[in-house]
Parts: structure tokens; sequence; C-alpha cells
């Protein structure tokens, strides 16, 4: 066999395993755009994972005029000021969904039935979707249940509903499936571990590049920190549930929580904010420092006023970083978040991260593969502007001391 | 003057105390990893001490177990180790010549801006969560498993299997084994190639035996952290592992159990012994790793040695 030939063989070999690579990547992208980008919408970023279910009474002595003409999407039924349309809902259910509620619609003018809810005012609103509804007949004069499987569409629903004389009761649901909970969960976490780990991580940083001689129980703290950096997250949900839960019992905690997740977030983030610190602190010129210190500044003083606000770009670099790993992040949350998800989290209460939702509805009896996808796609799309992000900043960092 | 000597002496005191709040925040960092392995350890070993209250186990068949059954509280984690290292090292087998290949493309042979495009790749391939990588895993990967199973006449649990871990553990530390590879290339010598090439070796010569001779031992770094990074992955293995109650598995089509999936998975209560034995398998993840650590670092200082 000719040189050439093999030569050329072997350097095919590497374009091969590079295209591997792309396809690979690829591969991820198209199935999580086809199965996930239908689902991505503003109600799913906006309402409650949950389903909750309303039972509701028209106020009898509300004296209504009939409403005005409608001219949006859906079925409108102009005696009650209300529209409808026929949807298939992320969990593959056919459900009529109300579009418009007039705000002269008796519909706008009801009272919870629920025991408990001690009579509180409540209206159909759009999004709901119809249940059940009781009305009285106007030819016989009786009341009339109609099931959701007799609506059976929003034409038909608003036919039947033009031909009552009033309306008695309600019973509609919201639609569900947000993730607004989870957003506001992962704003927690991200506030909590950097709120933590940014002071933490700055001080060690500059302690062992701009203190730290060379000894030996410094260089036992250094490979302390190095060795954070292999282990597994998994470790490090055991550990905060172990060792964080009393100092989140101290703020009131009861159970794990979002705070337990945050302070454990916030030691895996330690080595990341250490490392892009003092990688920036090691580029600030060493002349920087010894023009402020013979200028009379001391120490500290040329830190703060001079050596870290040249390294901002390494800080800015840390943070992006460990917001990305926070978003990312699932493993070390099972034990100290909980995989319950929470609509409405406090930073005492339990609740998933965008990344635990996804682990919490996939490890379900049934699991949703196109709202896990959805939130799959909005989870990529943040942590590739954040990659993009660091790499123009670090481009910057490069040149900032030629 | 008495003002300055005052300022002097004040800022003196300052520059003391801010040196020590550094110290502390510069050991506080370190000891969490003292933190995390004495706490799992103690809270690891409870279980097999008399006097525990859930019923002592047994150290020796624990270690040595081949079951696992939550519902019979029989706990055994000699198999899901040896799953543990089946897989991740099978994983290894599988992405370690794609990303050295993949890492010499970038690097050495590729045009300029087609080996940073590929970087680029590479990159964002690394920035994945997990999670991600578990739900692409049980939707493509499973079905690729199920495809091949059904072409040989097998019927597997779903798609769920060891191929279908040992496949998304590959690719999951593709991009940690290519980003070290190519350090290590672009860290070699340049006049040892171009003594390479005045010999008259071509191009390709030099790359293939010159190149990945001298960078092997950090190519090896490389593939000792991509292994830790296997042992340790957790969200996405437990999405396809299958968590099989006894083994250990070595037909790639059967389901299969790994430590960390044994952590992850069927979690309900947060007392008792099935939450405490969590932990045990915890500690038995940390020494795996350790000692697979340092095998491999004793075996890549010999490597190492050689050029």
């Amino acid at each position: 066999m000719s040189r050439k030939f093999k030569d050329g063989i072997l350097n095919g070999l590497t374009y091969i395993s590079s295209i591997i690579g792309v396809l690979i990547l690829g591969s991820i992208m198209v199935y999580l755009i086809v199965t996930g980008a239908s689902s991505i919408n503003w109600h799913l970023l906006s309402s409650d994972y949950y389903v909750e279910t309303a039972n509701a009474a028209v106020n009898e002595d509300y004296v209504y005029e009939a409403p005005g003409a409608y001219s949006g999407e859906g079925y409108y039924s102009k005696k009650w000021g209300v529209a409808f349309e026929d949807i298939v809902t992320a969990h593959k259910d056919e459900e009529i969904q109300v579009t418009y509620v007039d705000p002269n619609s008796p519909f706008n003018h009801m009272y919870s039935t629920v025991a408990g809810d001690d009579n509180a005012a409540i209206s159909l609103t759009v999004g709901n979707t119809m249940q059940n509804i009781y009305y009285i007949d106007s030819a016989t004069g009786e009341q009339v249940y109609l099931s959701q499987g007799s609506m059976e569409s929003a034409e038909n629903l608003v036919s039947v509903l033009d031909e009552a004389e009033s309306i008695v009761s309600v019973n509609f649901q919201s639609l569900g499936g947000g993730i607004r909970g989870s957003i506001v969960s992962t704003l927690y976490l991200i506030l909590i571990s950097l709120l933590i780990s940014l002071p933490i991580g700055i001080g060690a940083a500059i302690y062992l590049h701009e203190y730290a001689a060379k000894t030996k129980i410094n260089s036992l703290i250094r490979q302390g920190i190095d060795t954070l950096t292999g282990v597994p997250s998994i470790i490090y949900g055991l550990m905060g549930v172990t060792v964080l839960f009393p100092v989140t019992q101290a703020f009131g905690a009861t159970s794990t929580s979002i705070l337990l997740g945050g302070l454990t977030l916030a030691i895996i983030l330690l080595p990341t904010i250490i490392s892009s610190t003092e990688e920036a602190l090691i580029v600030v010129p060493q002349s920087l420092r010894d023009g402020s210190l013979s200028l009379g500044a001391t120490k500290s003083q040329t830190i703060f006023k001079v050596v870290l606000p040249c390294a901002i770009n390494g800080i800015l670099t840390g943070v992006l970083l460990g917001i990305g790993r926070v978003i990312g992040e699932s493993a070390a949350l099972v034990y100290t978040t909980s995989t319950v998800i929470n609509d409405n989290p406090t930073i005492l209460s339990q609740g998933t991260s965008l990344a635990l939702m996804i682990w919490s509805i996939m490890s379900g009896e049934q699991p949703n593969y196109e709202l896990a996808s959805a939130i799959s796609l909005i989870i990529l799309i943040i942590v590739f502007v954040i990659n993009l992000v660091v790499k123009l900043i670090g481009k910057r960092l490069a040149k900032s001391f030629q | 003057m008495f003002a300055d000597a005052k300022r002097i002496r004040r800022n003196k005191t300052l520059d003391k105390i801010f040196r020590y709040l550094f110290l502390g925040m510069a050991v506080l960092s370190a000891s969490f990893i003292v933190i995390i392995v004495l706490f799992i350890f103690l809270k690891g070993i409870a279980p097999f001490l008399p006097g525990y209250e859930y019923g002592q186990v047994d150290l020796i068949s624990f270690l040595t177990g081949s079951v696992y059954r939550q519902d019979q509280a029989t706990y055994g984690v000699g198999f899901i180790v040896i799953n543990t290292l089946i897989c991740s090292f099978l994983a290894l087998l599988l992405s370690f010549p794609l990303s050295v290949l993949t890492a010499l493309f970038i690097a050495k042979i590729a045009p300029k801006k087609l080996g940073a495009a590929m970087q680029s790749v590479i990159e964002l391939l690394a920035s994945v969560p997990s999670v991600v990588f578990g739900i692409f895993a049980s939707g493509v990967i499973t079905a690729i498993v199920r495809y091949l199973a059904s072409m040989m006449g097998i019927s597997t649990f779903g798609g769920s299997s060891l191929l279908a871990v040992i496949i998304l553990l590959a690719i999951m530390i593709f991009p940690t084994l290519t980003s070290m590879s190519i350090t290590a290339i672009k860290a070699v010598d340049p006049d040892l190639e171009s003594a390479s090439l005045a010999l008259g070796a071509t191009k390709t010569q030099t790359n293939f035996k010159v190149v990945l001779t001298a960078a092997k031992s950090g190519i090896f770094a490389g593939a000792i952290l991509g292994l830790g990074r296997a042992f340790g992955e957790a969200t996405a293995v437990s999405m396809v592992a299958g968590n099989k109650l006894f083994g250990p598995t070595i037909d790639l089509f059967d389901i299969t159990r790994t430590l960390t999936s044994t952590i992850l998975t069927g979690l309900k209560e947060t007392t008792g012994l099935d939450y405490d034995i969590r932990f045990s398998v915890g500690l038995v993840l940390i020494a795996v790793i350790f000692v697979s650590n340092w095998i491999l670092n004793q075996v890549k200082k010999r490597i190492g040695n050689q050029v």
C-alpha cells in the first residue's frame, strides 16, 4: 500500500470521528426541536404546572345587560358574553377552552362553591377548560346537567348555552402544564448560590493568588479545592442533606428546601468561581500592583481598588458559568430540594428547578417527552448563550493587557 | 503627624484582618472536600454498626452481595460496583478513539476555520446538562437499541439496557476527552514535529506517530477525568439503566444498575434503612472513584516515563 493511500485513510478517520461529533450534537438538537419546540409558548412560561379545578355558582342577584359583540377567535355566545374553542392539551386531552369572557358576562360574577372557600368571588378566565355546567332549560324550566362529554364541541356548547334560561353553576379547570413555578425556583437557586459562593470564592482566589506563599499548607488548600471539581454532583447532594440541612433548620426549614439546594449549589460553584477569578488575577500585570504599593497604598487597598477592578471580567465569567451550572444541575438537587414540582415556591419550601422538573416528569409513570423537550430547549438556549458570552469575555480578557 | 501614624496603624490592622479573612475563605473552600468525605463516611457506615435503629446490616454481605431489593430489604452492592465499572470502561473504550481522532483533527489536520468551528461544537456538547442527555437517551438511544435488538431477534425492556448506558456515557465523556486531548496535542514541542518531518516522515505519519506519542500522558489524564465523570454521572444514566435487581449484567441488551442510579431512583421516604443505605452506596461510589483514580495515576506515571 502506498504511503499516500495510508495517510489518506488515517486523515479520513479523523474527519469521520469529527463528523460523528457534529452528528451527535445535531441529533440532540433536532430531537429536542422536533419533540418540544411546538410546546414552547407564553402559556408554558407563565402558567402553573398543576391543573386546578374550580366549582362556581353564578350570583343570582347579578343583573347583567346582554354583553356586546365579539370579533375574536372561537365560537361566541352572544347571550352570555363568552367564547370557546376546541383544543388538544399537552397531555393529549381534548378540551373546550375559554378564549374570551366579557366583563359584563355572568361568568365574570360567580362565587366559589368549594367547601372552605367561604363563597369567595371567582370568575371564568381565558385559558380555562370547561368541565361541566348546570343550567336552567328555557323550554322546560328544569335544571339540566351538561357533562364534559355531552358538550361535544365548542360550537355545540355555544348553541346549547344560547338556549339556556340561566346558568346555575360551572365546573372548570386551569390548563396546567406550565413551568412558571420552576422558573421562579431556578431564579431563587441562582440567587442563593451566587450570593454565598461569590464572596467566598473571590476571597479564596485572592488568597491563593495574592497572598499564598509556596508552603505545604497552601498547596494542600489548593489541592483540596481542585479535588472538589472531581466530586460527582450526586455526592454533593448527599452531603447537602446531611451537613447543610441543620443550617437551613436554623432559618426555619422543616423539610428539604430551595434554600438547602441553593447552599449545596454554592459549594458546587466554589471551584468554578475560584478558578475563573484566579485566571483573571493572573492576567493583571504585576507592575500595576507594584505601582499601587509604591504610592503608599496598603495591600488590601491595592487588591480592592486596583487588582479586583481589573479582574472584573474573570469574575463575570465565573458568575455566568455558575448560572449555567445551576440551571443544568439535577442530581445534587434530587436530595436537597426534593422532586416535588411546586407552583408557588418560596425559599423555605420544596420545589424543582427547570432541570429537576425534567427529571421529575420523566421519572413518573407516564413520561411527558413534549414538555421535557420544551424545557430542555429553553435550558439549552440559555446555556448556549452563556457559553457565547463567556467566550466573548475571554477574548476581551486576553486582549486587555497587551 | 500623630493623625498620620494613627491612620497607618489602622490601615495595618485592616490589612491583617483582610489577610486572615481571605485565608479563612480559602481554608473554608478547601475544607468542604474533607466535610463531604467525613460526613458521608459517618452516615454511610452507620447501618453496619451495632445498635443501628433500623436493624444492623452485615457489611461483608453488603459489599459482596449480588441482590439489591428495596422491597425485601436485601442490599448488596458487589454486582453494582462491577456494573458501574463495566459501563464506564466500555464507554471509555468507545469514546477514546473517537475523541483522540477528533482532537487530532481540530489541533493539527483541519483548516483553521473548520477546526475552530469543530471546537465550538465540542464546547457546546460539553455544556449540555446531563438531564438533557437523559431525555435524548430515553428518546433516541433506546430507540436505536430497540432497533438493533429487534434485528437480532432479542427483546429489550423498552430499550433501557447496558448498551444504552454505554452509548450515553460515551457521548457524555466525549467532550471531556476531546478537549483534554486537544490541550495535550497543542502542548507538544513543535521541534519534535519538525525533526520528524525533516527525517522524511509525512505530515500524517508525524501526527499519528510523533505527536500522539508525545501527547499520550496528557491524553491519558483526559481519560482518567472522563472515567471519573462516567462513574459519577447520575441523572441521565438513571433514565436508561432500568435498575436491575440482581447481577452483574454482561448482556448488552439486558437492563443494568449503576451506583448512581441506585442512589437516585426509587427515593420515597427520607428516613429508614432504605434512605440511609443510599449514603453507604455513595460512600462506595467515592471509594470506587478514589481507588480507580489512584490506580490509573500509577499507570499514567509509567506511561509518562516511557517517552
